[in-house]
């Protein structure tokens, strides 16, 4: 289904390959680094929306206290401030939908480059870009990476390659926790939870893909995670820095008392 | 509306994840049990392993002698593929048996069956890969390939093993023993020339791209195709490059030999013949179908036989490359067609039928099997 993505990207890992070393994890890496580079403005945008959003904290809850036992209506004038500020609250969305078509093409393309099974390489056969420098001859990819095979899932006998899972969930969290959109202190509302829920429904969902998926795409997600995260303190810049400032203060008062 | 939305996209988001996940069947690394009927015909007797069964067939009616396991819903052993290793007295298949749970993991076994009766004798779960070809025996020894890296040798008679060597890739090339020489190619672009008795190192042949395919031998000269486009002639002894001829794209099935010329098919469906001395292009004739496996060659070498994926079977004269007849069919011909007397044995997939017997003159179908087809 999404083999018009994968085969571009299998040709494009395999051409990283080439050039780097002849290292898989390396290719997978610098295959990250660009999809996100891609995606860049469409990631940027989300985050200054949520950037936005925090602006906007003492609003929202003024219109939490205000219309605290009208649900219908707070939602109502949630969006009247959203729409007068210009800012789409679903806009989160967007950017996690594009990548997904990328996540589905990458899973193909790794099982092309690293294929478990003959089928699998057969396929991709027919559709090796020859005309790129240094890729006749490359297929299958060498798929060792600490002793794990890059392009199989976690296996007990390899106990720590079930470590990459837990990573995706722990870097996934950390963006989730970091990319959420805010919610007031006392918001009980049922957005809120799912808001905090999602932010370990979406981790541990990626964590279970990446438990029955190949190794190679637990790699994607824990550097994708990792650069997002480096995004978003770019983006935030002197905002983060009051932030650690005053939580500096704030701890610095405590000691003197 | 608007509150319905924003509340509840992060669970459509969800559900929008799972189901894409889902339309997109890609089943990443985990090992598909999926593959090509393996078929080995030993004088009446047709030996298939095929879905959840390695079975042995009466070659005139495809009559059913045994099963292993006979009830395969009760008794499950596996997806068997791969064609079966026959020997005096016993069968040597081999199944992968899919991981039962979340964290489970695949095992992959080879099954060594009595060959009149099809009961059990050993088995050997000690590898860690899937075993895509068949193995080869030897007197006593019984070598193969595995996805895990390694070339494993057990004793026939206990599957005590013998040696094991290990390669930097996949092996999912079937073995080809000569004499007390093993030579098996592996993924990590390597032939490998390995004593029989020790598994030690006679040479090895590096190509520029991998090995999936079994040499074939005439004289002393080996002929084996690889990944990197090329057919190379290879000293039996030494390990040194004699020719190599090069194709359109990978050569994958093993080519086969008659007298001065060597018939090797890639995978964009070009099948060529070549001198064996030279490395010289005779004809060429192109498909215009996916072949993955080596043609077959009939007894007295005239007519030369090639499966393509899109399910047709192409029957060519070896003097030029003509094509005598072709027959078409709703699966794959993944495998390459098994030739025995006059009949022709075709193996298919994505197909009800899995093998269809037909006369090698013609293609008109003797019978197919299985008979009656569960829907």
């Amino acid at each position: 289904m999404f083999d018009f993505i994968a085969y571009p990207m299998a040709n494009l890992i395999l051409l990283l390959y080439t050039f780097l070393g002849h290292s898989t994890v390396a290719a997978i890496a610098a295959l990250t680094l660009l999809i996100n580079l891609l995606v860049l403005p469409l990631t940027l945008s989300q985050q200054r929306s949520a950037r936005k959003m925090q602006g906007f904290q003492p609003q929202l809850e003024k219109l939490q206290k205000k219309y605290a036992k009208d649900k219908e209506r707070l939602a109502q004038e949630q969006m009247k401030l959203y729409k007068e500020a210009g800012i789409n609250p679903m806009g989160g969305c967007l950017p996690l939908l594009i990548q997904m078509p990328i996540w589905f093409g990458l899973i193909g393309a790794i099982r092309y480059c690293i294929p478990s099974t003959p089928l699998d390489l057969f396929g991709f056969s027919h559709h090796i870009y020859k005309w790129l420098p240094g890729i006749v001859g490359l297929v299958p990819l060498h798929s060792e990476f600490l002793e794990m095979d890059l392009g199989q899932p976690p296996n007990p006998a390899q106990w720590w390659s079930y470590s990459l899972p837990v990573l995706v969930f722990v870097t996934s969290w950390l963006q989730q926790k970091l990319m959420a959109p805010p919610t007031t202190s006392d918001d009980k509302s049922q957005a809120a939870m799912m808001s905090q829920q999602m932010q370990i429904m979406m981790p541990l969902m990626m964590m279970f893909f990446t438990l029955q998926y190949s190794i190679g795409l637990s790699i994607y997600f824990v550097i994708s995670s990792l650069i997002r995260i480096a995004q978003y303190y770019l983006v935030q810049g002197d905002r983060s820095g009051e932030k650690i400032s005053s939580k500096w203060q704030v701890w610095l008062k405590q000691r003197k008392q | 509306m608007n509150r319905s939305l924003t509340q509840r996209w992060p669970i459509a988001l969800a559900m929008l994840a799972a189901l894409l996940l889902g339309m997109s069947g890609c089943a990443g690394g985990s090992a598909r049990p999926t593959s090509w009927t393996g078929l080995t015909v030993v004088g009446e007797r047709l030996y298939v392993a095929d879905l959840e069964q390695a079975r042995v067939l009466n070659s005139a009616d495809a009559d059913p002698l045994w099963a292993f396991p006979k009830d395969p819903k009760e008794d499950k052993r596996g997806v068997f593929y791969a064609a079966p290793a026959v020997g005096e007295g016993y069968v040597i298949v081999t199944s992968q048996v899919p991981a039962s749970g979340f964290l489970s993991q695949s095992k992959n076994i080879i099954w060594a069956l009595d060959r009149d009766a099809g009961s059990l004798l050993w088995h050997f779960d000690g590898a860690a890969g899937q075993y895509v070809e068949g193995g080869a025996l030897s007197d006593d020894i019984f070598v193969i390939g595995n996805s895990d890296g390694n070339v494993y040798a057990l004793n026939v008679e206990n599957s005590a093993l013998r040696w094991t060597f290990e390669t930097e890739h996949h092996v999912w090339a079937m073995p080809l023993i000569v004499s007390d020489t093993v030579y098996i190619g592996s993924m990590d672009r390597h032939l490998y020339a390995l004593n029989l008795s020790d598994g030690k190192v006679r040479w090895d042949f590096h190509a520029e791209g991998a090995f999936a395919g079994t040499p074939a031998l005439r004289d002393d000269t080996l002929y084996i195709g690889a990944f990197d486009d090329r057919l190379y002639a290879i000293d039996a002894h030494t390990g040194t490059e004699r020719w190599h001829f090069a194709g359109e794209n990978w050569f994958w099935g093993s080519p086969v030999v008659y007298n001065d010329t060597i018939y090797a098919a890639d995978v964009n469906g070009n099948v060529y013949a070549v001198d064996a001395e030279t490395g010289v292009q005779i004809w060429h004739q192109s498909l215009d179908a996916p072949v993955r496996a080596g043609p077959a060659l009939t007894e007295d070498g005239s007519q030369l036989f090639v499966g393509s994926e899109n399910g047709t079977l192409y029957t060519l004269d070896t003097a030029d490359g003509f094509v005598m007849w072709s027959r078409e069919s709703k699966g794959q011909v993944l495998s390459t067609p098994v030739v025995s007397g006059s009949v022709l044995y075709e193996l298919l997939i994505s197909e009800p039928h899995r093998i269809r017997a037909l006369h090698i003159d013609n293609g008109r179908e003797i019978w197919a099997y299985p008979y009656t087809v569960e829907e």
